[in-house]
């Protein structure tokens, strides 16, 4: 049974105003707000993903961006061989480019998922602060990588001209691609909530806690820390393939660890082990970038104090202070 | 002569210069409650975590229902049947009450790569979570974070988890620490009773509940058995009053 609890109403709200947001932005003709908030939902999707790892499986990875990169970067290689009309490769099977939604948001999502496996089943061998380093380490293996990949315009990117073409939808059309980023962030959301209440998700909470514990149970914990590395993985894949459809343009950036970082400033502003925390972190954090950016170039100068200020006063961020302090997950 | 369900033979362990366990050698019978007793810092939570795999021998063999278990990791003996609790309270502080006592019956699957159903509602556990909880008194207290009890009801909890695979051998150490004597009371009944269900090797402090609940006694000294024998005999032993149950008075 749902209660009618602050954080109920909260999360509906927070829903609502998602949904009705295009609406208002077009009555008042500041259709820019559209975007603003794709991009908003977008990096809602990555911060949650995150949070999977950092604040419910205790796993401090600060190489997220790398799977955000990937992905960015599937979408991106195809929708690139499918302008120059160019395979991608011929050997073993011949795999041409592709500009459909269907194929390649699918394929961003595997294939980060493919390299989070390889990428996690390494540094889960580590703990600690090994563990954080080695993530590190990856992502900007990859970021390098990347950059010296001069096929795919290295340092600078690839410029696409138009976004994923799908099936009855126009992603073109801002305000489709809004309610289609929407629609993904809902989903991983309920996923996302429904994982960490299941058997699996209670293995990983209390292996965050007492891996000790888990293994005097029977359970080997690295199988299902691994699993939810490889889930984050694939969501911020996702997050990558939206990222590089709202920009229409990827570049090695999307791997830094700069990126890596702001994802976790929004996860820790908005609410550490919380789902819809995240949410909240990603949409204020990128608001009041762009707020303060029009004021300032340093916007960090403010960001800073502001993020050093809550974590300290809130344990459970934004969210927490606005649900209480008692919800646990929400 | 009653069957071993475990046996270890001539296990050793070194800390650098200190020998924590010493060519020890001692076997469990099948259905017995087994205490192990010895003064502070005799190696008894180094065998634990030796039977348990917490920790890897240096020699020695570890024999349970016959098959070699030394080099296995923690979760596979735990998987053959072998349950602990920790001297130091280990349960989940992060949980509450009813998930980390659910988690502990999901343990007990096959796998749990369970994504979608809620966990505290899947079969097994919706089957077996009231009793866990009311066999150690906490039936009242699910809904509550595990960090936020008290420190009896941590013990009770650490015990109870350990319980709800009806282990083949359960490892008890030193479940009693820290707990009031009405805990103390109520522990060693829940002990008694597990007697005949469930193999029992209890590492414990207190002399009264070891005298009336083992079947047999393991003295450990500086990391050596040096003597193997029922309570009656270990009382009227002279090696172990000097070495040991002088020392309480």
């Amino acid at each position: 049974m749902k209660k009618l609890s602050r954080k109920n109403i909260l999360i509906a709200a927070g829903a609502l105003f998602f949904l009705v947001l295009p609406v208002a932005a077009t009555l008042l003709e500041e259709t820019y707000f559209i975007s603003l908030f794709s991009r908003i939902l977008i990096y809602a999707i990555a911060a949650v993903s995150l949070d999977l790892l950092l604040g419910f499986a205790g796993m401090i990875s600060l190489g997220h961006a790398a799977y955000v990169g990937i992905g960015a970067y599937v979408v991106g290689i195809f929708f690139f061989h499918s302008s120059e009309a160019e395979p991608l490769f011929t050997f073993p099977f011949l795999l041409q480019g592709s500009e459909s939604g269907l194929l390649v948001l699918p394929l961003a999502v595997l294939i980060s998922a493919l390299f989070a496996l390889v990428i996690g089943a390494l540094c889960l061998r580590t703990k600690g602060m090994h563990f954080i380093m080695i993530t590190l380490a990856f992502a900007q293996m990859i970021y390098y990588f990347f950059i010296s990949l001069g096929k795919y315009g290295g340092d600078d990117g690839i410029s696409l001209y138009s976004r994923s073409s799908l099936p009855l939808l126009d992603l073109n059309s801002d305000l489709t691609f809004y309610y289609f980023c929407l629609f993904f962030l809902f989903l991983f959301v309920f996923f996302a909530k429904r994982l960490v209440d299941s058997r699996f998700g209670l293995i990983i909470r209390g292996g965050s806690n007492n891996e000790r514990r888990l293994s005097a149970l029977g359970i080997n914990p690295y199988k299902y820390k691994l699993a939810c590395f490889v889930i984050a993985g694939g969501a911020a894949g996702l997050a990558g393939g939206l990222l590089a459809n709202q920009t229409e343009y990827i570049s090695p950036g999307l791997m830094h660890w700069t990126l890596s970082g702001e994802l976790m400033v929004m996860v820790l502003l908005g609410g550490l082990g919380t789902l819809f925390g995240p949410v909240l972190g990603a949409a204020v954090f990128l608001l009041l970038e762009e707020i303060l950016a029009m004021y300032t170039e340093h916007w960090m100068v403010y960001m800073g104090p502001f993020l050093v200020l809550v974590v300290i006063f809130a344990k459970k961020g934004l969210f927490g202070i606005i649900v209480g302090e008692k919800n646990d997950n929400g | 002569m009653a069957e071993n369900i475990l046996e270890v033979i001539k296990l050793n362990k070194a800390y650098g210069a200190l020998q924590a366990t010493k060519n020890l050698s001692f076997s469990v019978a099948r259905g017995h409650i087994h205490a192990i007793i010895g003064p502070n810092g005799a190696g008894k939570t180094t065998l634990v975590n030796q039977l348990t795999g917490d920790i890897l021998s240096d020699s020695g063999k570890i024999l349970f229902q016959a098959q070699d278990i030394s080099r296995l990791k923690d979760y596979r003996r735990a998987r053959l049947g072998i349950a602990r609790s920790f001297q130091i309270t280990h349960i989940f502080e992060n949980l509450t009450v009813a998930e980390n006592m659910a988690l502990s019956i999901c343990a007990h699957s096959s796998h749990n790569f369970r994504f979608w159903r809620k966990g505290l509602q899947s079969g097994v556990v919706r089957e077996k979570l009231a009793d866990c909880l009311s066999r150690v008194d906490l039936e009242k207290r699910g809904h509550i974070v595990a960090s936020a009890l008290s420190h009896g009801e941590k013990r009770q909890l650490e015990v109870g988890m350990a319980l709800t695979g009806q282990p083949d051998l359960l490892i008890l150490d030193e479940p009693m620490a820290g707990m009031g004597p009405g805990g103390t009371v109520e522990l060693s009944k829940l002990i008694q009773k597990l007697k005949g269900s469930t193999t029992i090797l209890l590492v414990e402090h207190d002399m009264d509940v070891v005298f009336s609940l083992a079947d047999m006694i393991t003295v450990l000294v500086y990391g050596e058995n040096i003597l193997t024998a029922p309570p009656a005999e270990i009382r009227q032993n002279k090696d172990v009053q000097a070495a040991y149950l002088g020392e309480q008075d």
